[in-house]
């Protein structure tokens, strides 16, 4: 039997089981990264809040109370990932957004978290080069710099996957779950 | 033959076309209009079409009021604004000329070289 937790969705009281809890924590963060730069981001996020509580209560049995991946998984499935619209009045740095790739942490083709990919694409140098940079630095900082890591993977947003390019290894794929798990739980300490 | 990503660049701009329509229905709720385009080129998900309603509400395209429902709880119904009527009929006006252009384009009278 898994540990169960207390979720609100747009501000109703859930039980979840604890891998779900984690799996929707990711994808309620995911979405408010992809919404960061929306004017009406917390309203959509309570939307989407709704349509999951809907999508699972629509697949519990009659007498079940507590979400699970099975309906979670199915649920997400269908609302599918957020999409944002930009506005045209949204973002006036939106012409020069366009010009630089935004810095994000890329999972896809990561040693660790996507942060060295990330800056080489923001930076427009060989990832190699960044990569080589980064060691080099770790050496001189006797090891701060992996303090740097940390704080940089916690700060910089994950790029939404691309369906086109192949998954994240295994160790950037947890990465950013501990990531956004992290996070979501910062987050609420700050409330 | 059209490859996947070419159908979905261009459906891609047409989506804010069709959510429009389908709100110019009359009072509809998200679910409803999932429900309308599923069965179309322009089926898409919450995921997608939350973000866009919001767009073209703070366009002034649409406006939204909370409704009860037996079911749950009360939900937002979209209506079209006069501006979001007005726009219909520019798109729908401009995907005429979209598609009188490309037949003409098609056509040899068109050439200069002819004359």
């Amino acid at each position: 039997m898994q540990r169960i937790v207390q979720v609100s969705l747009n501000r109703n009281p859930w039980s979840i089981e604890v891998d779900a809890h984690e799996r929707l924590q990711v994808y309620l963060s995911e979405s408010a990264a992809a919404l960061a730069s929306d004017p009406d981001r917390d309203e959509i996020l309570l939307d989407l809040e709704q349509a999951i509580a809907e999508q699972c209560k629509r697949r519990l049995s009659a007498n079940a109370a507590v979400i699970s991946m099975a309906e979670l998984r199915p649920a997400l499935e269908e609302i599918g990932p957020v999409n944002p619209s930009s506005s045209a009045g949204a973002t006036p740095c939106s012409p020069t957004a366009s010009s630089t790739p935004p810095l994000q942490q890329i999972s896809q083709g990561a040693w660790i978290s996507g942060v060295c990919v990330g800056l080489s694409r923001h930076l427009r140098l060989e990832v190699t080069l960044v990569r080589v940079i980064a060691v080099v630095l770790l050496f001189f900082t006797g090891g701060a710099a992996l303090l740097l890591y940390g704080v940089l993977m916690l700060l910089i947003p994950f790029a939404p996957l691309d369906p086109q390019l192949p998954d994240p290894l295994s160790i950037p794929a947890k990465a950013r779950e501990w990531t956004a798990v992290l996070r979501a739980k910062l987050a609420k300490l700050a409330r | 033959m059209l490859t996947v990503s070419q159908q979905i660049a261009i459906r891609k701009g047409l989506l804010e076309f069709a959510v429009l329509k389908v709100v110019g229905m009359g009072s509809v709720y998200a679910a409803d209009i999932l429900y309308r385009l599923q069965a179309t080129e322009f089926a898409t998900q919450e995921g997608t079409l939350y973000p866009l309603l919001s767009k073209l509400r703070r366009d002034g395209l649409v406006v939204y009021k909370w409704q009860e429902s037996e079911l749950g709880p009360p939900r937002k119904y979209y209506q079209l604004t006069d501006l979001g009527r007005k726009q219909i009929a520019a798109l729908d006006l401009y995907w005429k000329i979209i598609d009188q252009t490309l037949r003409q384009l098609g056509r040899q009278s068109g050439l200069v070289t002819e004359s």
